[in-house]
């Protein structure tokens, strides 16, 4: 039985690792948190229904969502966060935030008017539901495609960010962004590859959630927003490999919680364990270790 | 004059009771503490005083009081663990906070009427009482403008190394910071009780946050005047684009992004320098035409 | 007036030596010099002295108090006062109000009074005002009283962080590079000020680059390199030290 909720919360899991890994590699690189991120996310979820709606095969509806999804956080940097980089770095913590919120709410507007403020749902034959059963263990076709498009995605970034001569741009903008414009790397260029990498990731994860719970409407974003919150501290703000970690575990420790626990008390354990986190360890399982705390002495 | 005041009084009273909930907010920025957990806090003082009122009888100013004590010494409380973090992570701290309040809340349901909130509270509070109680808050802002309380504050805010230095106890004065801001918000939570006949969890949740910290962030985060002109800006901008009433979150948050484009320090207290600049600049002037006047 | 004692202080960062087993002692009454090439540590001896840096050995007295843990602002209160090398003020707000900022040790009204802008408060305020300016005029700096602290000139900037830390009126005062990118007239005017201070009793710990300056005004010099004290003594003795002389010319 808990094997069965560990397995589900690692599907679970493994959409808040897509979803924590755009947030944590836009405030790794960038140092700002991007608060319209839900909104991309479902963004995302709207554009494959559309598109399924409209007759496109869902895995078109899949790709088309993360090619919008990228754009559409592009179009935020560019929109809203370009001009805030030019003043200090308090006025960007700040309106960074305020601007991210603006540009979600935005966003949310827009898809509150096209939807009608409904909640939609995925054709009936869109996805077939299919179980497998292997070792008492039961795992929905759906499920599967969750989990190998989520591993996917995560490979393919790290590929893209380790292996690839982009990827060595973004890492040195990420470590030092003016040492990296003096060896002739283009900032921008830089933004707009983690911007869009990161919506893409986003939109993914929002396809798949609106897939599994097959629910869509234009709030759907906000509460993997603040789960986000946790997988990414968890994980250590800027941590790509601990993004992933911590979506999986968070993913789990969702659904035993959810099964084994009374339901209302989910958010009150996440919650204080995030807070706990940023008691003791605020730089989380991976993150670098003076992020967070202070004190001198 | 009285048809339009009527017409709306609503409005106005929003616009009183979110301009204390945002001054609340400014004082501890202007400390240099990035808390958003005033959201709780205003909760807190919310249910306690509604729960007080509605369960024991106690009358509502009493129970207010208590309301704004709850929130001070919770805020205190806080301060404890707070103090070891900075920047974002206090403020994802404080937001994790507020979420643990927001789902104790809907978890108690016995206690607090749960995701129905608690219903029937006397409408004790007016535009009146509005009105003075946000003349208090802003007297007691001013006052902190006015002595060693607000230069401890910016200076901490500005960089705690030298404060320190000078002989500031960061430690103390972010706790005099959140307490007062505790303390505040506590009391903005009573007063929003026994002014609405209801309350519930969801509205002292992320959206409040936001919209708080909006407030704060659009008007400005320096003169005590900025919170409260952010708050006209958020609320009357809306309002005045009636015909496009349908898309008022749209308009909300188009005003968010173009304001922090153009006016990153926030409305008001971008003015406020615009005009300290042209001053300094006057004198400089003067100062100038002053030195080469006595030159031969 | 007591006077300022370190005893065997050692500092290191993991594997880095920032300072070690480095014993001095800043008496009141007169101006003690520290030199040293770039990078000897002695920013970091300063820093450890104020309480922004903890030690790893040794102690630091004023006069029968151990200040060796303590923490910053009550080594401020204690009565000590610092410069920054790479001047630290508050870029945004006016002259004025940066040296009020020295005063903050003094101020004593109470919380309640604060948050009610009592009159006792407020005059408090007006009083602090009134000596910040005081201490403008005396620098003849009146005129940039309004400015943004962060616009004014390099050497106006050193003077404001100067009269900060004389705001305090401290017992202790410790000078890192105060008079660095000001012209000769400039450093020597602050030279006869810091001898002035000197002479009123107060402790003086003078960090400078300078020698000629170095050589005027100090009694007693420490030179300290990559953290250890290779010499100390009377200005012209040390300068003329070969240990001195090959620590800075890099032999």
């Amino acid at each position: 039985m808990i094997i069965q909720q560990l397995l589900n919360g690692l599907i679970v899991g493994g959409v808040y690792a897509l979803f924590a890994i755009g947030f944590t590699l836009v405030f790794g690189i960038h140092q700002v948190l991007n608060l319209a991120h839900g909104a991309v996310f479902m963004t995302g979820a709207f554009i494959a229904l559309y598109s399924v709606l409209g007759g496109w095969p869902l895995w078109a509806g899949f790709l088309l969502a993360m090619l919008g999804s990228g754009l559409l956080s592009v179009l935020i940097e560019f929109g809203a966060f370009r001009k805030l980089r030019k003043s200090g770095p308090l006025e960007l913590e700040f309106g960074a935030i305020i601007t991210s919120i603006g540009a979600g709410l935005a966003i949310m507007a827009v898809a509150q008017k096209i939807s009608n403020t409904q909640i939609m749902r995925f054709p009936f034959e869109t996805m077939p539901v299919v179980i497998f059963e292997f070792f008492g263990l039961r795992v929905s076709a759906l499920q599967l495609i969750m989990a190998a498009c989520a591993a996917i995605l995560v490979v393919g970034i790290t590929a893209y960010l380790y292996r690839t001569a982009f990827g060595r741009q973004v890492r040195a903008v990420a470590g030092n962004e003016r040492a990296a414009t003096l060896v002739g790397v283009n900032p921008n260029f830089v933004y707009f590859q983690t911007f869009f990498m990161s919506g893409a990731l986003a939109g993914a994860a929002g396809v798949l959630v609106g897939l599994a719970f097959n629910s869509i409407h234009f709030v759907m974003g906000e509460p993997y927003l603040l789960r986000g919150f946790v997988v990414v501290i968890l994980g250590g703000l800027g941590s790509i490999p601990g993004a992933l970690l911590a979506g999986l575990l968070l993913g789990m420790m969702q659904t035993l919680t959810v099964a084994f626990l009374p339901s209302g008390l989910t958010d009150t354990i996440i919650f204080s364990l995030l807070f706990l986190i940023l008691l003791f360890r605020p730089h989380g399982l991976l993150g670098k270790p003076e992020a967070g705390a202070m004190r001198g002495r | 004059m009285l048809q339009l005041f009527i017409a709306y009084q609503p409005l106005i009273d929003l616009f009183l009771l979110h301009s204390g909930l945002a001054l609340a907010q400014y004082l501890v920025l202007r400390a240099g503490v990035f808390s958003v957990a005033n959201a709780g806090l205003t909760a807190i003082g919310a249910y306690l005083a509604a729960g007080l009122t509605l369960k024991a009888g106690w009358p509502p100013a009493l129970t207010m009081v208590l309301g704004a004590v709850a929130g001070m010494l919770v805020s205190m409380l806080l301060s404890l663990p707070l103090a070891r973090l900075r920047g974002v992570y206090q403020a994802i701290a404080t937001l994790a906070f507020v979420q643990v309040v927001l789902s104790l809340n809907v978890y108690s349901e016995s206690l607090t009427g749960g995701a129905m909130g608690m219903n029937g509270i006397p409408k004790v509070v007016s535009t009146w009482t509005l009105l003075i109680a946000l003349a208090g808050t802003l007297y007691i802002v001013w006052a902190i403008n006015q002595t060693r309380l607000g230069r401890a504050f910016d200076a901490i805010r500005q960089d705690e190394t030298v404060a320190a230095s000078l002989g500031t106890s960061v430690r103390y004065y972010q706790t005099v910071a959140f307490a007062l801001s505790g303390g505040i918000a506590g009391f903005y939570g009573g007063l929003e009780a026994f002014h609405s006949y209801s309350i519930e969890p969801s509205r002292f949740g992320f959206e409040f946050v936001v919209a708080i910290l909006s407030y704060v962030v659009l008007g400005g985060r320096r003169s005590i005047w900025g919170p409260v002109v952010g708050t006209a800006v958020l609320l009357a901008l809306p309002e005045l684009a009636r015909p496009l009433a349908e898309y008022r979150t749209l308009v909300y948050g188009l005003i968010m992004v173009l304001v922090m484009g153009y006016l990153p320090r926030g409305v008001y207290d971008t003015f406020v320098e615009y005009l300290y600049r042209r001053r300094i600049a006057r004198m400089d002037r003067a100062a100038m035409a002053q030195s080469q006047g006595d030159a031969p | 007036m007591s006077t300022l004692v370190l005893d065997q202080v050692s500092k290191h960062f993991g594997g880095v030596v920032a300072a070690e087993k480095v014993s001095m002692q800043i008496p009141p009454g007169r101006i003690t010099g520290l030199i040293g090439p770039n990078g000897a540590g002695k920013s970091t001896i300063v820093n450890l002295i104020t309480g922004m840096m903890s030690l790893t050995a040794g102690t630091i007295r004023l006069g029968d108090r151990d200040l060796t843990t303590t923490s910053p602002h009550e080594i401020s209160r204690a009565g000590l006062a610092r410069t920054f090398q790479n001047i630290r003020l508050f870029k945004e707000a006016p002259a004025i109000d940066n040296v009020m900022g020295g005063f903050h040790r003094h101020e004593d009204s109470s919380l309640l009074a604060s948050i009610l802008a009592l009159p006792s408060a407020r005059a408090e305020t007006r009083r602090i005002r009134a000596r910040a300016a005081e201490l403008l005029e005396r620098f003849n700096m009146t005129r940039y009283a309004s400015f943004p602290a962060g616009g004014l000139a390099y050497g106006h900037q050193r003077r404001v962080e100067f009269m900060r830390a004389l705001a305090s009126q401290p017992n202790v005062l410790l000078l890192d590079e105060p008079v660095a990118g000001m012209n000769d007239v400039e450093a020597n005017e602050m030279g006869v000020i810091f001898k002035q201070l000197a002479a009123e009793g107060m402790a003086v710990l003078l960090i400078e680059h300078n020698m000629r300056f170095v050589t005027r005004l100090c009694e007693y010099v420490y030179v300290l390199d990559g953290g250890r004290l290779i010499a100390e003594g009377e200005p012209k003795k040390v300068i003329a030290d070969p240990a001195v002389i090959a620590a800075y010319l890099g032999t």
